[in-house]
């Protein structure tokens, strides 16, 4: 803004002598923002000419001008507007923020651009575009958001990870997870740091982060983009701007509440009593020729809605409380907010309570200083998940309905092996608690003209304590645990940055320096044999179970990293990056890896040639560079022996392998694209295909059983390699149109389209199947194969039930029908990952009211259900009321084979019987406001603005009606090898909600 | 002034960067070993042998889960858990991807693994504080983990020796540690015979190493002799069978005990070897001997007596080795059972895993005099009556293979012995009347285990048990 200022200055000078016309007046007036508030320092030109000034502190400016000349007013991020001076001498403009404008600046990595004049492959995802999503992890805001960037939500579960992907799976260990960044630190995800309590993972880590602080993302999606985070840019980076103050704003504060009900989306139809006594007794007859009535099989009587018990709707509630604003040095932003979510599952609440503090002052001339620092404390009622019968989603489906939950008198009972979820829920404790602080501090110094220095501290400190006790009832004798891991990063970055203009030519040279250190401890304690439920905690315990701690440390050391931009007259740009990254985790003969980019731009419309073209802005760009993958585990190099006792004494087993030329997976990218607007700026459209290889492919190779190495009973040995290749490709489509823009009305639309093909291309050392292709496992109906993609479903073909002879037929290897399949007859017959992806978001405004409609879609994924592999099998457990369509006699067309047959028992084989289609589209988010009317506000004084809006979430979802009444977003595990598995995975929530927003 | 603030600054600046990383890049575990630190001291190589003793106590080796197995899938228990992987074995219905027989294959893996690295390793590691017979001591030890959880494995998933002489497939042998190639753990399977011969060897290479006394947790002569004497009566020479019996019976360090309190009993002298359990280092899964066996509102409620068990005990009321072990619960699926009291440590599964005892060898002694009329140690009718004077029963006249087989039946019923001495006797699994009765006959397929399919897709060596 100095600069500009300092610019204009000249320019007045310059030219005030010369551009004198006759009939001169001075206009005067306010220039304001969309809220109202006095905008400062917003550019005012006599359209023609070079004679110009700048509103002042409150927003006023005073400039002379002709009648019939025009004012052209125009500030970052706002809409230029154009008034032509009349007969009055005031002229008061209100601008609007401007989501088309390409002269915004946007964040990069470790800086910020014009985006005009960007040409790493970024998208940005913006305030405005989030705020009424409803979300408790930053991820749940991405979905849809951005082309490139895949977000499947986990389950409706409070805090369950989702998986996110930018371009794809690039990495099969379990390590394919963007970097997110926030306010320049980079955040620990380490998912593996609370009990998975029967899902596939713990609880997100992101989701103890403040989804209220978000301001923007920025997706870095090419190697340009990403290569600056060297050995964790292969991933992708997601970089998260926190709200700020700006120079020169007056204090606004701002209140906001919302409250809301949830239910599930999707539920399934399970066997009431009578329907499984029927079936039972049916079952029994076929089985064993006896007559046996309901009350032989002990299944008369009342019976119980397991599922409907576990279920309710749940109601939540927000508030948040911020103050922001600027002075002409300083800027602050405070804010306060909790909220309290209670899931559609009994038991399971989460509440959150954040405040964060952003600062920065320009404390001299040259020297400015800083700090953003947040505390978010999280309180999360936990339950079990999908593979655990302590889970009451999992326990609803499969209870029978004969069971009870409560005895004559009222009380509780044990049900036993299927637990009593309703018991559980109400009377143990099961409860996550976490702090995470994330912050930074500042300082940068102008030393020489275009050269700024900067010194950034980051911290990330996250504790988390998680305490479970269980009862008499539920677990004879009580248990109690408790487990406290914290983890500390902290990083140290020093930046140079010179900005200089020589002639046509701009030159920017970054060079920094970072160092990076990540302690986890783990502490646990169990206990059992309590001699009462009102002694809660691990001490009172009769026995110690357990006694835990450890300590992990991973270091970075982030040696030299730089980015030389350059362009001509501002059209022909061209970037370089470089990064020269070490870590702890790489073997002695890998310390340190290097990785670069370089990518060049053309802004065509800026040609002479383009003057009278079609667009009003046209560029051509392309990268090429390489980033890494970190994401191995702490000593992948190292062969080690760790602690297994036995009686009372020390022991050791050989938990992993030596490997010493373990390293980083290195992604190469090359990335070209356009970005284009027209009619006016009304329409932009940007394309862009990408090719993604990456080399050295960390695999967890599976060892063949016999070899007998890794962490006792935990799962089958494994040995991390730099094995392989894998590549992913597609084109990424973002149309943002003004659709209609007439005062009163306003039509805009977004929408986003990303392909990717992922192809595995080499798997040297892995295993070959039957038809001679590498492969690497990712679950039992999973592989990565050569040739095909890393998610490939491989599973025995299921055919049907004959209607003639009632039994259940498959396709063996030879395609041939048979009734006893094999595992040798599975084939390829799926892929979990989509053909394309995106969302498309559609915002309305006439006059006071405002509806966006968001929704998000997948296309050409399918997903595997193996919760049918248990309700749909007579195997003791309640059953789905599709059972009731089993074979009677030739001729009938059912879903299950004759109770009598031979293939009744194998009905449940994993096959493709449980591979449905995962594509959908989904009302994501609906949401309609109403911002109370100037002439109101001005009656009530005190208020600047209020807005009161519904949100609607989920609503509607269309699907493939294979899938029947299940959820499409799926998925039991962020493993990449095990995409789009739900084993009794709860649905995602469908919610409304009302709020109320308020500034003064 | 401000050029020297600048200057200032940039120092400091440096001072805090730049202040070598580099070194700070080489970190080492703080709760890990390498392994050529682990055969640097004695007391860390004795580690390695307590790590594997460690690894026998997975469930699905020796803490009961694999025994149990074999007691349902013959006439013992009347499985009715819910578990599918459970029932299917139960209802000779397994496939290859059972994910429970899976576990069962690596668990044992495991144990063979941690036995291999000392066998392997340890004869040539310089460990200055080691003295060569303790150096054998540990040695000998590994031999015997190595032998009995090669005896289990080929019990599970190979068909008795009976079936062809010992000819047919068996497992693979692993001799050696995974150092990086995985040539040597992709193995063809050996034959059962050869099997046999490979535990055999171990078990008589180790038996002069060996402690005569030591924890009953751990490998002594004894256990390596008891284990002999079961592999002999397995492969029908029972001679041996009946002369390594009676070696145990001897030998001052065990004794039939007096009654039945020896179960959980860390030093009873009726134990030859068992898997000591406690709270801290228990069993491991929830679905061993404690987690199935006991009822459901404690447990699993799994695992109950069948009905042929209990009309066995039936027919001479008052045997105490039914009077003292049984409970009425609630299994399951919510309905009343019998279940054993063996193991009744449901809260912190902690009981001791029972795998050779002295009422085993004297079941032994008995069989093998009997089938060659020896009457080596004793008579097989003095050996029976001992047994069942400790049951509270009256002395029979005489005794036949029959009663021989159904005595032991009672003393070693849900430890797991049921299968094989069924098997090796030619007879099936299940008695007439009971559910799959043909599929349980002696060499069919459905009696063994297959080899899972996570075992086969990473080896294309292995070849298939038939019928799956």
């Amino acid at each position: 803004m100095k600069v500009f200022r300092k610019h204009f200055l000249i320019l007045i000078l310059c030219f005030s002598g010369v551009t004198l016309i006759a009939q001169q007046k001075v206009i005067t007036g306010e220039v304001t923002d969309s809220n109202g508030l006095p905008l400062p320092g917003v550019n005012v030109v006599l359209k023609g000419t070079n004679t110009g000034t700048q509103t002042d502190f409150d927003g006023l400016y005073s400039i002379n001008a002709a009648e019939g000349q025009t004012l052209v007013f125009s500030y970052l991020g706002q809409r230029t507007e154009e008034r032509i001076v009349g007969a009055a001498n005031n002229i008061n403009v209100a601008m609007v923020e401007d989501a088309e404008s390409l002269d915004e600046v946007v964040v990069v990595g470790y800086g910020q651009q014009s985006e005009r004049k960007v040409i790493q492959n970024i998208s940005i995802v913006k305030e405005e575009d989030i705020q009424d999503i409803q979300g408790v992890a930053p991820q749940d805001l991405l979905q849809g958001q951005s082309s490139g960037v895949q977000v499947v939500g986990g389950s409706g579960v409070l805090g369950a990870p989702s998986v996110i992907r930018v371009r794809g799976v690039n990495s099969l260990t379990g390590g394919s997870n963007p970097l997110f960044v926030i306010d320049g630190v980079p955040i620990d995800d380490q998912s593996n740091l609370t009990t998975t309590q029967g899902g596939n993972t713990g609880l997100n880590p992101l989701s103890y982060l403040n989804t209220e602080d978000i301001e923007s993302f920025t997706v870095l999606k090419d190697a340009a983009a990403t290569s600056l985070y060297g050995t964790r840019g292969s991933n992708g980076v997601i970089l998260i701007t926190t709200k700020k103050g700006r120079l020169g704003q007056k204090t606004q504060v701002t209140v906001g509440f919302s409250s809301s009900i949830s239910e599930a989306t999707f539920i399934e139809d399970m066997m009431n009593l009578q329907q499984y006594a029927d079936f039972e007794i049916e079952n029994t007859r076929a089985l064993t020729g006896e007559d046996v009535t309901a009350a032989d099989l002990g299944l008369d009587g009342e019976g119980f809605d397991w599922l409907d018990a576990v279920t309710r709707q749940g109601i939540s509630s927000n508030r948040d409380f911020s103050i922001s604003g600027g002075s002409e040095n300083s800027t602050f932003a405070l804010s306060i907010n909790h909220s309290n979510n209670e899931g559609f599952v009994i038991g399971n609440q989460l509440e959150k309570t954040g405040a964060r503090v952003n600062l920065s002052t320009q404390a001299s001339d040259w020297l400015k200083a800083g700090i953003n620092l947040a505390t978010t404390v999280t309180l999360n009622d936990r339950i079990g998940a999908q593979n655990n019968t302590f889970a009451p989603i999992t326990a609803g489906f499969l209870q029978t309905p004969n069971v009870l939950p409560r005895d004559e008198n009222g009380d509780f009972v044990n049900t036993g092996f299927i637990a009593n979820v309703l018991a559980i829920e109400a009377l143990d404790r099961n409860e996550t608690a976490t702090t995470k602080t994330t912050g930074n501090i500042f300082v940068e110094a102008a030393l020489l003209d275009g050269l700024r220095a900067r010194i950034d501290f980051g911290v990330d400190r996250t504790l988390i304590d998680q305490t479970r006790r269980s009862v008499e009832v539920n677990s004879p004798g009580g248990f109690a645990q408790n487990r406290i891991n914290q983890v500390n990063r902290h990083l140290i970055t020093a930046t140079l940055n010179y900005n200089k203009t020589f002639g046509d030519y701009n030159l920017g040279v970054l060079l920094g320096t970072s160092y990076e250190e990540t302690k986890t401890n783990r502490t646990r304690v169990f206990g059992t044999n309590f001699l009462s439920d009102k002694l809660l905690n691990v001490r009172s315990a009769g026995t110690f179970t357990n006694t835990f701690s450890d300590r992990l440390e991973t270091r970075l050391y982030g040696q030299v990293f730089s980015r030389v931009s350059y362009d001509y007259q501002g059209k022909y740009l061209l970037e370089g990056s470089f990064r020269r990254d070490g870590s702890s985790r790489f073997g002695d003969n890998n310390k340190f890896g290097n990785f670069w980019a370089v990518a060049g731009g053309w802004i065509i419309s800026d040609e002479a040639f383009m003057s009278n073209s079609f667009f009003d802005y046209l560029s051509l760009r392309a990268s090429y560079g390489t980033t890494g993958n970190d994401r191995i585990g702490t000593f992948p190099f190292l062969g080690l022996f760790s602690t297994l006792n036995y009686e009372d004494l020390s022991g050791l087993e050989p938990s992993s392998a030596d490997n010493p030329d373990i390293q980083w997976e290195e992604t190469s990218t090359l990335d070209i694209g356009f970005k284009s607007a027209f009619f006016n700026n009304r329409v932009r459209l940007d394309v862009n295909y990408y090719e993604k290889q990456t080399d050295n492919l960390l695999l967890n190779v599976p060892l063949p059983l016999q070899a007998g190495i890794g962490t006792w009973a935990i799962g089958n040995p494994i040995l991390s390699q730099n094995a392989g290749k894998i590549e992913n490709k597609g084109f990424e489509f973002d149309l943002n149109t003004v659709n209609i823009s007439n005062g009163d009305f306003e039509w805009t639309t977004r929408i986003n389209l990303s392909t990717v093909e992922n192809t595995v291309l080499e798997l040297p050392g892995a295993n070959r199947d039957e038809e001679g292709r590498q492969f690497v496992s990712g679950s039992t109906q999973q592989r990565a194969i050569v040739g095909e993609s890393a998610n490939s479903f491989y599973l025995i073909r299921y055919v049907g039930v004959n209607p003639q002879t009632g039994e259940a037929e498959w396709l063996n290897a030879n395609d041939e029908i048979t009734n006893n399949p094999t595992p040798d007859d599975r084939k390829i017959v799926g892929d979990a990952q989509p053909d394309f992806y995106g969302g498309i978001a559609n915002t309305f405004r006439y006059k006071n009211f405002d509806l966006n409609i968001f929704a998000n879609y997948s296309y050409g994924n399918d997903i595997f259900i193996g919760s049918i592999r248990f309700t749909d099998a007579p195997i003791g457990f309640n059953l789905s009321t599709r059972m009731l369509d089993y074979w009677r006699q030739p001729g009938d067309n059912a879903y299950f084979p004759r109770l009598d047959g031979d293939t009744a028992a194998l009905f449940r084989t994993t096959s493709t019987n449980q591979l449905k289609d995962g594509s959908f589209i989904r009302l994501k988010n609906i949401t309609l406001g109403y911002t109370l009317p100037n002439k109101v506000i001005e009656k009530l004084r005190f208020i600047q603005n209020a807005r009161i809006y519904f949100t609607g979430t989920n609503l509607v979802t269309l699907k493939n009606r294979d899938l029947g009444d299940r959820d499409p977003e799926v998925t039991n595990n962020i493993n990449p090898l095990q995409l789009g598995e739900s084993f009794f995975v709860a649905p995602q929530a469908k919610s409304y909600l009302f709020g109320i927003r308020m500034s003064f | 002034m401000k050029k020297n603030k600048n200057l200032l600054f940039v120092f400091f600046a440096a001072l805090l960067v730049f202040s070598s990383c580099e070194d700070k890049l080489f970190l080492e575990p703080e709760d890990s070993l390498t392994p050529d630190v682990v055969l640097s001291s004695a007391a860390l190589a004795e580690g390695a042998l307590v790590g594997a003793y460690g690894r026998m106590r997975s469930d699905n080796v020796f803490n009961g889960t694999t025994q149990l197995t074999q007691d349902w899938m013959s006439d013992n228990i009347n499985f009715v858990g819910s578990f599918p992987t459970f029932q299917e074995m139960r209802d000779y219905t397994t496939i290859a991807s059972n994910g429970s027989v899976s576990a069962y294959w690596r668990d044992h893996f495991f144990v063979l693994a941690s036995a291999n690295f000392l066998i392997n390793k340890l004869p040539d590691a310089e460990i200055p504080d080691l003295e060569d017979s303790e150096r054998a001591r540990i040695l000998a030890e590994a031999r015997f983990i190595r032998a009995i959880t090669n005896f289990n494995l080929v019990n599970l998933f190979a068909q008795p020796f009976q079936v062809a002489n010992g000819a047919n497939e068996g497992i693979p042998l692993v001799t050696e540690f995974f150092e990086g190639d995985i040539a040597p753990f992709q193995l063809p399977r050996s034959t059962v015979n050869e099997t046999h011969a490979f535990i055999e060897q171990d078990l008589l290479q180790a038996i002069p190493n060996l402690l005569e006394s030591t924890s009953r947790g751990r490998a002594s002569q004894g256990a390596a002799r008891a284990l002999l004497a079961r592999l002999y009566l397995y492969t029908d020479r029972f001679e041996l069978a009946a002369d390594f019996a009676n070696q145990v019976i001897q030998a001052s360090e065990f004794e039939l005990a007096a009654d039945y309190s020896f179960y959980n009993q860390d030093d009873a002298s009726e134990h030859i070897f068992q898997i000591i359990n406690n709270p801290v280092n228990a069993q491991t899964t929830g679905q061993g001997y404690s987690g199935l066996t006991n009822p459901a509102d404690v447990a699993r409620g799994d695992a109950p007596y069948s009905q042929n068990l209990l009309d066995a005990f039936a027919e001479e009321p008052g045997d105490l080795r039914f009077t003292l072990f049984n409970q009425e619960g609630v299994d399951a699926v919510q309905g009343t059972q019998t279940f054993t009291t063996k193991y009744p440590d449901a809260v912190n599964a902690a009981d001791n895993a029972p795998v050779l005892r002295v009422t085993e060898m004297y079941t032994i002694r008995a069989e093998a005099n009997l089938r060659t009329g020896l009457t080596i140690g004793d008579t097989p009718l003095n050996d029976i009556n001992a047994l069942r004077t400790r049951a509270g029963l009256p002395n029979l006249a005489n005794v036949t293979l029959d009663i021989i087989l159904n005595e032991k039946r009672k003393e070693l019923c849900f430890e797991g012995h049921r299968r094989m001495d069924l098997l090796r006797n030619r007879l099936p699994l299940r008695r007439p009347g009971m559910a799959n009765e043909a599929e349980s006959a002696f060499g069919a397929d459905k009696t063994i285990l297959p080899i899972p399919t996570s075992e086969r897709d990473l080896n294309p060596n292995i070849s298939q048990n038939p019928g799956y």
